[in-house]
């Protein structure tokens, strides 16, 4: 991490206070380029951004085949998903399912239930797409 | 279930089929407390504040993307127009900066990093005279500074010596980049009444009036206009309006969603979405199509600027109805070389620059990423942007010209950058001269729309 300017000037001044009487020009200089170098070798502090929680929707488009259903609800199951609503329909051959999913139960974060989905989805040869349900809401609710 | 199964996949179809997409999270960082009379020290200052705030950008957008399936085609991020901080340096020194930004901006891996700016349209400063004429070199030197000065607004009239001194900004920046289609000209924007708060690079800045760190966010969607016209079928025009109006609501709402939440990953506040329709040159993302589609066989035929002007006020009742964060451009983008349909009907010679003139009259931005001739004059290129211009402060709207003189290229050759800059036609240019007018110099005074008081 590089210090920014303010963030060397409280050091220097925080070095300073502490010397009290003692304080010199190199003995300052000293101490601030120590713990300077100590502070930028640190790596950068990352805040937690992960935003993951409340409810997913879930939606799968394939040719109808046995198992597809099951294999994405053991999948959701697997990673303590919790199937909250589930809808499907035939659309001309086409197997079609969209589900509710809370996931705030999961240890898993938004991102890796998709690759766990996406890894599902080559097996059955479907398409799955997961998108926070959010988005629906602010697309079709005023 | 609480949604609709034909909900969920117009949701689906929309970004899957129809290209829907946020065009750009923009951040906007203050530079104002950067500046030192060294220009080291400034430099680094401005390094480190931009590094601060914009490292975690890209990672942050493309967390929301995946949480909501909806892709962001661009990240970037703004400043204050550097004139303003750095007034007291010379031409040298704000290359110099240009050259600090691009090396910042490629440490946080964005592509575009707006505000080498100035806003003259009243007068200049000495540190704004020397920043534009560090303009052709800052853009030629770098790979992603963008640049846009502000010559007239409704309130000052029109900095008619601004006018002459961009054109000349813009020759000599086509002459240095000619290796590369003059493609400096497509980083440089010059504005009459500019937004202050527009996410849209190349016009991108972070205005005076703006808090310390801001991030806006610009939707896009033409794709998904045309298709709802297109489905829509032979409908009459106010029930044509009704589907558009519907269609961009829907796209505003998710595209401030997206933005508040990159807004709140980056713990800054979420300023404005900026709900210009603004195509690309995929097949299909097009607001030429659209024109098509409501009906005029190609951009270019009567009828053009009505059906455009229909197009872009549906677009801002739906926007504002959805969002109370409305600002930027908001409108139609109309650029040249970044619309597939454009491109085609300016090849076709169906869409001249005239025409172009008079859409822009009625949609946002103006003659935008347009390709003239490399022996098109510097007074002839000002005689654009004050006709341009005079449109913007005349109706009291922002109005504003990329324009490229092609540096040895005439009419029938193109100029090709790939990308989202896409191909440009050159374009005819009228050979009349209004040298005189334009030497003239002085302002042209601010009409009478500016006493509102």
């Amino acid at each position: 991490m590089r210090l920014t300017e303010e963030e060397i000037r409280a050091l220097t001044l925080s070095a300073m206070e502490q010397l009290g009487e003692r304080a010199t020009p190199e003995a300052v200089k000293k101490i601030v380029a120590a713990s300077a170098a100590e502070l930028e070798s640190k790596p950068d502090f990352e805040k937690s951004t992960k935003s993951s929680g409340g409810r997913i929707i879930l939606t799968s488009f394939g040719m109808n085949a046995p198992g597809v259903v099951a294999a994405i609800t053991t999948g959701l199951a697997k990673l303590s998903c919790n199937i909250e609503d589930i809808s499907q329909t035939l659309m001309g051959g086409y197997f079609t399912m969209i589900m509710v999913v809370d996931i705030s139960g999961s240890a898993k974060e938004l991102d890796e239930i998709q690759t766990e989905m996406n890894k599902i989805a080559e097996e059955l040869k479907v398409k799955i797409y997961i998108q926070h349900e959010e988005i629906f809401n602010k697309m079709h609710r005023i | 279930m609480n949604y609709e199964f034909t909900e969920i996949l117009e949701t689906i179809k929309m970004t899957e089929i129809e290209h829907f997409d946020i065009r750009t999270v923009t951040l906007g960082i203050s530079l104002r407390d950067c500046v030192d009379r060294n220009i080291e020290i400034t430099k680094e200052r401005i390094y480190d504040k931009i590094l601060k705030y914009g490292k975690n950008h890209v990672k942050y957008a493309r967390e929301i993307e995946h949480k909501y399936g909806i892709s962001i085609a661009n990240k970037r991020v703004s400043i204050t127009p550097i004139s303003i901080p750095f007034d007291r340096f010379a031409e040298d020194d704000f290359v110099e900066i240009a050259k600090t930004l691009d090396k910042v901006a490629e440490e946080i891996g964005i592509d575009y990093i707006a505000g080498f700016s100035a806003l003259v349209q009243k007068g200049f400063t000495n540190g704004e005279r020397e920043m534009i004429k560090a303009i052709p070199r800052a853009l030629s030197e770098t790979k992603r500074v963008c640049s846009s000065v502000n010559i007239g607004s409704t309130k000052a009239g029109i900095n008619m010596d601004a006018v002459k001194m961009m054109s000349d900004a813009i020759k000599k920046t086509a002459e240095l980049t000619k290796d590369r289609d003059s493609i400096g000209c497509a980083k440089l924007v010059v504005f009459c009444n500019v937004p202050e708060d527009n996410p849209f690079v190349a016009g991108a800045f972070h205005g005076v009036s703006e808090p310390e760190i801001v991030l806006n966010v610009g939707i896009s969607g033409p794709g998904v206009v045309l298709d709802a016209i297109k489905s829509a079928g032979n409908v009459d025009l106010q029930q044509l309006s009704e589907v558009i109006k519907k269609t961009v609501f829907k796209i505003t709402r998710a595209g401030e969603l997206m933005g508040r939440k990159v807004a709140e990953m980056h713990g800054v506040p979420f300023g404005i979405v900026d709900i210009s329709l603004a195509p690309t040159p995929a097949p299909g993302d097009s607001i030429a199509d659209i024109l098509k589609a409501m009906g005029v066989e190609d951009v270019g035929a009567p009828g053009t600027t009505a059906a455009l002007a229909m197009l872009n006020d549906a677009v801002k009742k739906a926007g504002l109805m959805a969002s109370s964060s409305v600002g930027g451009m908001s409108g139609a983008f109309i650029p040249v070389s970044e619309d597939q349909g454009m491109i085609d009907a300016a090849i076709k010679g169906h869409l001249t620059i005239e025409k172009l003139e008079a859409m822009t009259a009625v949609c946002s931005v103006g003659l935008d990423m347009i390709a003239v001739p490399g022996d098109t004059t510097s007074e002839t290129i000002a005689g654009i942007i004050a006709d341009e211009s005079a449109i913007g402060i005349i109706n009291d709207k922002t109005t504003a010209v990329r324009i490229i003189p092609a540096h040895g290229k005439k009419v029938g050759e193109t100029v090709n950058y790939g990308g989202l800059l896409g191909v440009a036609p050159v374009m005819p240019v009228s050979k009349l001269r209004s040298d005189a007018f334009i030497l003239r110099g002085g302002r042209i005074p601010a009409p009478t729309r500016s006493l509102t008081n």
